[in-house]
C-alpha cells in the first residue's frame, strides 16, 4: 500500500507555539490516573490487542484528524481528543463515546456523518479509518497508558526527522537550474521580450498570472540615485547624475555600475552590511571592574571586509578565511589572519566559555547557513532537524579552538617616533603579567605549604564539613582551597598503604586518635631496624620515629615538616643544597611545582585574592589601554587558533554545565551528511570547507538571498536567518534556486558578479511608483511588479548628510574607529565608528543600528518620532547644515545671486537642481527670514536654516 | 542509500502520517492570536491579550539588594540566634559566619498590620495598599546575573527588557514621550544599558535612559531642543521642509511610508513641547516637591509619576548609579541613609498616584535583584574589613507591589525562620514577571518573538501567574 504523503509544508508545526506549551502538551497527553473510560479487558492478551488496536489505527487518526481542532491548542466545542481524560470529559455536551455502544456514541454518529454532525468537516474519514474508530468504540475505547504519546514534532526520532527533512523540505536540498514559467500573454509583447533576463523571466510571470504589468524603468535620475545608494551607500554628485540623465544609455549605465562596484567606497558600504551580520562590535560587552572592554583591534578586522569585498574576493574563499585563516595549508599573508575578527570580536559574557562559544555557532550556522543549530543547546530541536549531538558536535570545534595570548602582528607599525616609545612599553607592560603571577605563585604556594598540615587533615574528612559547604578558614584567616584539597585527596586515593610515602598516612587517617600512637608503633615495628627504600621513604620513616606521633594531627604535622623540606624556596622551603636520602621521591609528589600544595605558575591565579585578581586585571588593563590609546603601535589580528589538544565535547545535558553526557565526535551537522572533522585538529578548516561545499544546500541560498534582500528591500525568502521548516518559504523560489545555482557556475562565488546581475535586472530597474492597482492586489510588493522605496539606514543617512557638509574624506579609510557623534569625526564614513556594545548610543539605535550581540541579516525598520526629533534636533543635523551652508557660500563666491546659491545648496544635499516651484519658494521663505536674521543676529541664520531644511526632507532620506 | 526515505521515516516511526497534518492544523490556528513577528513596529498603543488591570507600570529598582530582614521580613530568631553560628546557613557569594539581628525597629501598620521597619515610614503609611511578597527567589547570588534576570528572564544570554516586552507587546499611550524611560541617577546601574536593552525587539522599545542626577531638561532628553533655533523660528522652518515634502508626496502617491514621515515629523515637533514639560519639574507647585523632597530621589519620583501621568508606559526608578544598596558593610548605617534618600520619595508617589486615581491603573513595584543574608557577612582581605553587614541572598527576598490591581494590605509567602529561603509558597522572579505581564492584560506565553529560528518570551520557558496577588 502505498500511503498518501503528506506535504512537508503541512509537517510545520505551529509558529508560535513556545516550547513550554509543547512541553505541556505531552505532559497533558502522557499517562494519566482517571479511569474513567476504563477499558473492559479481561486478560493480559486482551490488553495487548487492545494496545495494538489503539496505537497503531485509532491513535493517528485521532492526531491527524482530530487533534487539530480537538487538542491541546484548539478545542472546539470544549472537546478534546488527545487523552483518556479528556475523551472521558467529552465536550460542552458531555461524552461523545460511550464505550462498547457505538449506536450511542455521537463520535461514531458524526464520522459516519449519520447525524446532524459531519466529522471531520471537510471530508470524509476514509472507510479504513471509519472502521478502525468504530471497532475502538466497540471494544470499550481502551487508551494504553503510553508515556511516548507523539503529540509534538519534537517526539519523533532524530534520525527520522532528518531524513524527512532531507527529503521533502526545498532548502535541504541543492538548488538547481531552474526553467522560468511561461510569460502569460496579458504581459505586453514588448515588456516581455525586454525582460529575457535570467532574473526577469522568473518574476514576470507572476506578475502576469496576478493580473499586473510590471513597472516601467525609473526615470534615469532615480535609477542613478538609487544605484549609488545600493552600490556604494552614498548619493551622487550632482554633475554624476546630469551626466548620466543627459545620456541614459545602457552602455553608460553598465559602466557605472562596473565602475561603482570596482570602488573601495563599494567595500566600505557592503562590509557594514556583512559587520551586521558578523555582529561587528569594538568592545567585549560588559566587563569586571578594572577590566578594559576594548579590542583594540577589531577594526583590523572590518577594515579586512573592507578590502576582501572591494577585491571581490570569491565568497567561499571569503568564508574560508574568517572561519580558519591560521589554518590554511600554505599559510596566508599575515593580513589574512585578521578575517579570523568575524569568531572573535563577539560578546565575551564575562568569560563565560559556553556562551562564547554558543556566539560562535550560532554565527555560523544561522549567520552563513539560515539554520538555528543554537536552539539545540539543551535539547534536540523542537521544530529542526538538528540534535543536541550536532550542536555539541560543533561545540568540540570551538572548545578546540583559543585566543592566543599574544595576536600576531600583522603589519608594520605606523612611521614616525612614537613606534619605538610603543614598543618599549609595551614589553614592560607585558613583563608585569608573569611577574605578578610569579608573585601571586610564590605566596599562593608557602601559605599553602605552611598548612599542609591542615590539607592532609583535609583529606581524612569524611563528610561536608559545614553547613554551606564551603572550605574551612583558619585561625589565621588563611582559607583552604578547594582545588587544592580535592588535587591532594586524589593523590592519597590513587595509592594504597604500600607506598613509602605516602602509605602510611593511607593506613592511618581512618584510624581513631586513640588507637593512632599504636598504630604507628606497629607499623614503626613492621618495618623493622633499616627498612628499604621501597618499603617506606627513609625521610617518612625518620619524621615518624623521631615525633612519634599520638594522633592524626601529629601525624599531619609530621608530613607538613616534610613537605617543607622539600618545597623550593618560593614556597618557603630551604635554599638548594644537599638533599638526603629519600628527599627526591618526597619532593616529586609533594614538593616539586604542580605537585598538590605547590603551584604551578599557570595555575597561581586560581588561588589569588579578590585584591591580587585585581590587580591582575589592572595590569592587564593596562596592556588593553596602550594598545587602544597610545600611537605608534603595529596591527594585530584578532586571531583564533587550535587548541593544544584538540578534544570532543560532551553534550551538556539541558545546557547545563554541570551535567556532561556523552562525548560527541566532532562532525557538521546530521543535516548536512555529518561527516566527521579531523582529530588532530580543532576541525575549523574542515568546517569551513563544509560550509562553502558546492554541495551545501544553505550557503549560497542565504548569501544569494541576503545580497537580493539589500538591494530590493525584501527578501526571496522573508527571513534570511532561517531556510529551516519553520522558516518562511520563498515568493519566488526557482528564481533563488536558479541564481543560487549560477552565483556559483558562472559567478564562481563572486559577489561583484551576483550584484552585477541583480541591479542590472529588469526587475531591479523598475520604477517605485506605485499604481493602485498594484497597491490593491499586492501592496506588500511581493510579486515584486515595482521596486520598493526605501528609507536610508542610520550610515547612508549620516554619510548623506556629511556629503552635503562637504565634510566626508574621499581618501582617509581603515583605522581604528572614532566617535560617531563628534565633530571631530564628520570626516569619515559611519562605517568607520567605534561601537561599544555594552552602550550603543541612543541616537544610533533610534536609527535601527542592528543589535551587536547577533548575527543580523537584515535590519528592523522602525518608524518612531525619535527618529525625526533627530532630525530637527541633533547636533550632527546642525552642524552639518551649518557646513553645507559655508560651502554654498564659498562655492557661489562672496557676491553672488542668491539663486546661485540656492541651487548650489540643492545640488549639494539632494544631488539636483531646485525645481522652478521650489526655487520661487526658497526666495520667498529666504527673504522673510531675512526680518528674523536682522531682528536678532544668530551665527544660525537663514541659509544654514534652508539647509537643514533640505536635509529634514522626505527626499533625502528615501530612495525611490 | 543512507537516508530513509520520508515513508520509511514515517512507517518506522510508527505513526503513519498522525500527527502530521494535527500541526499543520495548529499552525493555522495558532498564528492569530499572538504578537509574533508581523506585529507593528511602532509605538502606537494596541490592545491587550485580555482585559487588563494596569496599563503603566513603575519600577522602584533598590539596586544592589535591599535586606529584606531589614525592611519588609522581620525574624525574631535572629535575635535568638545573635553572634551564633545558625543551622541551615546557605552557600551565598562570599563567606558568611553567624546570625546578624536586625538593627532597625519593627512596627506593624494600617489595618492590615503589615511589619515594616522604621526605615520606611512614608511608606508604611501606604501598609493596607502593599502586597509584600516575602518569598522571592532568584538563581545565583551574583549581582550581574541577577539584574539580567530581574530585568530581562535570563541571568546571561542576551535578552531583552521587560519594559521593552511590554511597549513591544502593549505600545505605548503617549506618541510624544518615549514608551519605556529608565531613570538612574549618576550615571548606569551594574550591567549598565543591559538592564533595559531591547536586544532582538526592533531598537524602538529600548528603554530610553535619563541621568536624573541632571536637572534641565536639556540635559535630561536628548534632541528634545534645537541647539540654536527658538521655536518660533524653528517653526518656518519645519513649514518649509513640510511644504517641500507635500511635493515630493504628491508626486508619489499610495506610499504609507511617506505619509507616516511627514506625520512623524509633526509629531517630533510637538514631542519638543510635552516631553520638555514631562520632565520639567519645576513647573510643579514648590509645595509638591517638597512633598517629595528637593534632592535628587524626589526629582525622580515626581517624574516617575509626571510620566506615567502623561501615557508613559513602562518607568523604571534607578536608586543609583553602581549597586548602591549593596550593604556587605555597616548595613546599619548603609541601609539608614538609602532609605532616608527614597523612602520620603516614595511615599509622595504613592499619595499621589492615590490622588490623581492613577495607582489603579499602575503597578508600582519595589525591590531589588536579590536579598541579603541573616548571616553576617566575614571580613576578607579586598572585600570587606568589617563584619559588620549582609552578603548577597537570592535563596529568599521581598518585593512589594502595590496599585495595578494587586491585592493590598496582604503578606504572601515566607522565608524560613531565619529569613535564608524561600519556604512557604516559593516565587521564582519569571513568576513575579508572568504576573506583571498579566496585570498588564498580557499572556507571558502568548507574548512572543521569532528570532533565530524560535518564538521567544520573557519568562522563557517558565514563570507562572500568581492569581492569589490579584484583587
Amino acid at each position: 500500500m502505498v500511503m498518501p504523503l503528506p506535504s512537508l509544508r503541512r509537517l510545520r508545526p505551529s509558529r508560535i507555539i513556545p516550547p513550554a506549551i509543547l512541553l505541556v502538551a505531552v505532559i497533558a497527553a502522557g499517562p494519566d490516573t482517571a479511569r474513567a473510560a476504563e477499558p473492559a479487558v479481561a486478560s493480559l492478551a486482551d490488553a495487548r490487542a487492545a494496545e495494538t488496536l489503539f496505537e497503531q489505527r485509532v491513535r493517528p487518526v485521532l492526531v491527524s484528524r482530530c487533534q487539530g481542532c480537538h487538542g491541546t491548542r484548539v478545542a472546539e466545542a470544549g472537546l478534546r481528543l488527545d487523552s483518556r481524560q479528556a475523551l472521558a470529559k467529552g465536550g460542552d455536551s458531555g461524552p461523545v463515546i460511550v464505550p462498547g455502544d457505538i449506536a450511542a456514541s455521537r463520535l461514531v454518529a458524526a464520522i459516519r456523518r449519520t447525524g446532524d454532525l459531519a466529522m471531520p468537516p471537510d471530508e470524509p474519514l476514509p472507510a479504513a479509518e471509519t472502521e478502525a474508530l468504530e471497532a475502538w468504540v466497540a471494544a470499550g475505547a481502551p487508551w494504553p497508558d503510553s508515556p511516548a504519546a507523539p503529540t509534538a514534532l519534537s517526539d519523533l526520532p532524530l534520525p527520522a526527522r532528518i531524513a524527512m527533512a532531507r527529503a521533502d523540505h526545498w532548502a535541504f536540498r541543492p538548488p538547481e537550474r531552474g526553467t522560468p514559467p511561461e510569460i502569460p500573454p496579458s504581459i505586453d509583447p514588448a515588456v516581455a521580450a525586454a525582460w529575457a533576463g535570467p532574473i526577469d523571466r522568473f518574476v514576470i510571470a507572476g506578475i502576469g498570472a496576478a493580473g499586473l504589468s510590471p513597472s516601467p524603468e525609473a526615470d534615469p535620475r532615480q535609477l542613478h540615485r538609487r544605484l549609488w545608494f545600493d552600490l556604494v551607500g552614498l548619493p551622487p554628485p550632482a554633475d554624476e547624475a546630469d551626466a548620466f540623465v543627459a545620456a541614459p544609455t545602457e552602455e553608460a549605465y553598465r559602466a557605472l555600475v562596473d565602475r561603482l562596484l570596482a570602488s573601495p567606497e563599494h567595500g566600505e558600504h557592503w562590509a557594514r552590511k556583512w559587520l551586521d551580520l558578523a555582529r561587528y562590535a569594538d568592545t567585549m560587552g560588559y566587563a569586571f571592574a578594572n577590566q578594559d572592554p576594548r579590542y583594540p583591534f577589531a577594526w583590523t578586522y572590518r577594515d579586512w571586509v573592507v578590502r576582501a569585498l572591494a577585491a571581490d574576493l570569491p565568497y567561499d574563499r571569503f568564508v574560508t578565511l574568517q572561519l580558519a585563516a591560521d589554518r590554511i595549508e600554505p599559510a596566508v599573508d599575515p593580513a589574512n589572519l585578521a578575517a579570523l575578527g568575524f569568531l572573535t570580536v563577539g560578546r565575551t559574557f564575562l568569560g563565560n566559555t559556553h556562551d562564547i562559544i554558543d556566539d560562535r555557532i550560532d554565527l555560523v550556522t544561522r549567520g552563513l547557513m539560515g539554520l538555528t543549530v543554537a536552539c539545540a543547546r539543551c535539547h534536540d530541536h523542537k521544530y529542526e532537524p538538528i540534535g543536541t549531538a550536532d550542536y555539541y558536535a560543533l561545540h568540540g570545534v570551538f572548545a578546540s579552538s583559543r585566543i592566543p595570548d599574544a595576536l600576531p602582528v600583522i603589519g608594520p607599525a605606523p612611521p614616525g617616533p612614537e613606534a619605538a616609545v610603543y614598543a618599549t612599553r609595551l614589553a614592560e607592560l607585558q613583563a608585569a603579567i608573569p611577574a605578578h603571577e610569579q608573585a601571586v605563585q610564590a605566596r599562593g604556594s608557602r601559605e599553602a605549604v605552611a598548612h599542609a598540615a591542615d590539607y592532609f587533615m583535609e583529606t581524612a574528612r569524611p563528610a561536608p564539613r559545614n553547613a554551606d559547604n564551603r572550605p574551612p578558614r583558619m585561625a589565621d584567616s588563611y582559607d583552604l582551597q578547594q582545588f587544592l584539597i580535592e588535587r591532594l585527596a586524589a593523590l592519597v586515593n590513587r595509592h594504597d598503604a604500600s607506598h613509602p610515602v605516602l602509605g602510611p598516612w593511607v593506613a592511618l587517617k581512618g584510624r581513631p586518635d586513640a588507637e593512632l600512637g599504636a598504630a604507628v608503633r606497629d607499623l614503626l615495628a613492621a618495618w623493622g631496624e633499616a627498612p628499604p627504600a621501597t618499603v617506606v621513604n627513609p625521610l617518612v620513616l625518620a619524621e615518624l620515629r623521631s615525633s612519634a606521633p599520638d594522633s592524626l594531627r601529629a601525624v599531619a604535622e609530621a608530613y607538613a615538616r616534610m613537605i617543607l623540606r622539600a618545597a623550593p624556596e618560593m614556597a618557603g622551603g630551604p635554599a638548594p643544597g644537599t638533599d638526603p636520602d629519600g628527599m627526591a621521591e618526597v619532593r616529586a609528589l609533594l614538593g616539586a611545582e604542580g605537585t598538590p600544595l605547590v603551584l604551578a605558575q599557570a595555575e597561581a591565579m586560581r588561588v589569588a585574592t579578590v585584591a591580587e585578581q585585581n590587580e591582575a586585571r589592572k595590569r592587564r588593563q593596562d596592556i588593553v589601554r596602550h594598545e587602544a590609546e597610545a600611537p605608534g603601535g603595529p596591527p594585530k589580528a584578532m586571531v583564533l587558533v587550535d587548541a593544544d589538544q584538540p578534544h570532543d565535547s560532551q553534550i551538556l545535558i539541558r545546557g547545563n554545565p554541570g551535567r556532561p553526557g556523552d562525548r560527541v565526535p566532532r562532525r557538521v551537522p546530521e543535516i548536512l551528511g555529518g561527516r566527521e572533522l579531523p582529530k588532530a585538529t580543532s576541525g575549523r578548516l574542515e568546517l569551513a570547507r563544509a560550509v562553502v561545499a558546492a554541495d551545501n544546500p544553505l550557503t549560497a541560498r542565504v548569501i544569494v538571498n541576503w545580497v537580493w534582500t539589500h538591494h530590493v528591500g525584501s527578501g526571496l525568502v522573508a527571513t534570511p536567518g532561517d531556510l529551516g521548516l519553520r522558516g518562511e518559504a520563498p515568493s519566488h523560489r526557482a528564481l533563488l534556486d536558479d541564481l543560487a545555482r549560477r552565483f556559483i557556475e558562472e559567478g564562481g562565488w563572486s559577489l561583484r558578479w551576483l550584484h552585477r546581475e541583480i541591479v542590472t535586472s529588469h526587475v531591479w530597474r523598475q520604477s517605485s511608483a506605485t499604481a493602485a492597482a498594484a497597491a490593491a492586489i499586492d501592496p506588500d510588493n511581493r510579486l515584486l511588479a515595482r521596486a520598493n522605496r526605501r528609507r536610508l539606514d542610520w550610515e547612508s543617512f549620516r554619510d548623506s548628510l556629511l556629503t552635503a557638509a562637504g565634510t566626508l574624506s574621499t581618501t582617509r579609510r581603515g583605522g581604528p574607529g572614532s566617535d560617531p557623534l563628534a565633530k571631530e569625526s564628520a570626516d569619515r564614513r559611519s562605517l568607520y565608528t567605534r561601537l561599544d556594545r555594552q552602550d550603543v548610543p541612543g541616537t544610533l539605535r533610534i536609527f535601527d543600528l542592528a543589535n551587536p550581540d547577533t548575527a543580523v541579516h537584515v535590519r528592523q525598520r522602525t518608524s518612531v518620532p525619535q527618529q525625526s526629533l533627530a532630525v530637527l534636533n541633533a547636533p550632527l543635523v546642525v552642524e552639518a547644515a551649518r557646513r553645507a551652508a559655508e560651502r554654498s557660500a564659498r562655492e557661489a563666491g562672496g557676491d553672488a545671486p542668491d539663486d546661485d546659491r540656492i541651487g548650489r545648496l540643492w545640488r549639494a544635499v539632494l544631488s539636483r537642481d531646485p525645481t522652478a516651484g521650489e526655487r520661487i519658494t526658497a526666495r520667498a521663505w529666504l527673504e522673510h527670514e531675512r526680518e528674523a536674521d536682522a531682528a536678532g543676529a544668530t551665527d544660525f541664520d537663514r541659509w544654514c536654516r534652508l539647509a537643514q531644511a533640505l536635509l529634514a526632507t522626505a527626499e533625502l532620506q528615501f530612495i525611490d | 542509500m543512507d537516508a530513509l526515505s520520508r515513508r520509511d521515516a514515517l512507517v518506522r516511526t510508527g505513526l503513519g502520517i498522525g500527527w502530521l497534518g494535527a500541526s499543520g492544523l495548529l499552525a493555522g490556528t495558532a498564528a492569530a492570536d499572538s504578537v509574533g513577528p508581523a506585529a507593528p513596529r511602532s509605538l502606537a498603543p494596541r490592545p491587550p491579550h485580555f482585559a487588563a488591570r494596569a496599563r503603566a507600570v513603575i519600577h522602584l529598582f533598590a539596586n544592589g539588594g535591599p535586606s529584606h530582614l531589614d525592611t519588609f521580613d522581620r525574624k525574631t530568631a535572629l535575635e535568638k540566634y545573635a553572634g551564633q553560628e545558625v543551622p541551615g546557613r546557605l552557600p551565598t557569594e562570599r563567606r558568611t559566619g553567624a546570625a546578624l539581628p536586625s538593627p532597625f525597629a519593627f512596627a506593624r501598620h494600617g489595618d492590615s498590620g503589615l511589619e515594616i521597619s522604621d526605615l520606611f515610614p512614608a511608606v508604611a503609611r501606604h501598609a493596607d495598599r502593599l502586597l509584600v511578597v516575602r518569598s522571592m527567589h532568584a538563581d545565583v547570588p551574583n549581582h550581574e546575573p541577577s539584574l539580567m534576570l530581574m530585568n530581562c528572564g535570563d541571568g546571561r544570554l542576551v535578552r531583552p527588557a521587560a519594559g521593552a516586552w511590554v511597549t513591544y507587546g502593549l505600545g505605548t499611550e503617549n506618541q510624544n514621550l518615549p514608551g519605556f524611560v529608565a531613570m538612574c541617577p549618576g550615571g548606569y546601574p551594574i550591567k549598565g544599558t543591559e538592564n533595559w536593552r531591547s536586544a532582538f525587539l526592533p531598537g524602538a522599545y529600548q528603554g530610553t535612559y535619563v541621568d536624573t542626577r541632571k536637572k534641565t531638561v536639556e540635559e535630561l532628553v536628548e534632541h528634545v531642543r534645537h541647539p540654536v533655533l527658538d521655536r518660533a523660528t524653528q517653526r518656518r522652518q519645519l513649514d518649509l521642509t513640510a511644504t517641500l515634502d507635500r511635493d515630493h508626496l504628491a508626486a508619489r502617491p499610495h506610499d504609507p511610508q511617506l505619509e507616516a514621515r511627514l506625520a512623524s515629523m509633526e509629531l517630533a515637533w510637538r514631542m519638543q513641547a510635552e516631553a520638555s514639560e514631562a520632565f520639567d519639574v519645576t513647573r510643579e507647585p514648590k509645595h509638591v516637591r517638597e512633598r517629595y523632597g528637593d534632592d535628587v530621589q524626589g526629582r525622580q519620583m515626581l517624574i516617575a509619576r509626571r510620566l506615567v501621568e502623561r501615557g508613559v508606559r513602562y518607568v523604571q526608578v534607578w536608586h543609583g548609579e553602581g549597586q548602591p544598596w549593596d550593604s556587605h558593610e555597616h548595613i546599619e548605617k548603609a541601609h539608614r541613609k538609602l532609605a532616608k534618600e527614597c523612602d520620603q520619595a516614595i511615599g509622595a508617589l504613592l499619595d499621589d498616584l492615590v490622588g490623581l486615581g492613577l495607582l489603579e491603573s499602575t503597578v508600582v513595584l519595589w525591590g531589588g535583584e536579590f536579598g541579603r543574608t541573616p548571616t553576617i557577612e566575614l571580613p576578607s582581605p579586598g572585600n570587606v574589613t568589617v563584619a559588620s553587614g549582609r552578603d548577597h541572598n537570592h535563596h529568599g527576598f521581598t518585593v512589594w507591589m502595590a496599585g495595578g490591581g494587586v491585592r493590598g494590605g496582604t503578606v504572601y509567602g515566607a522565608t524560613d525562620e531565619l529569613g535564608f529561603k524561600a519556604v512557604e509558597k516559593p516565587v521564582h522572579v519569571h513568576d513575579l514577571q508572568a504576573t506583571l505581564l498579566h496585570l498588564l492584560g498580557l499572556d507571558h506565553t502568548r507574548l512572543t518573538y521569532r528570532h533565530s529560528g524560535r518564538d521567544f518570551r520573557l519568562t522563557d520557558v517558565h514563570g507562572r501567574v500568581i492569581h492569589d496577588w490579584l484583587a
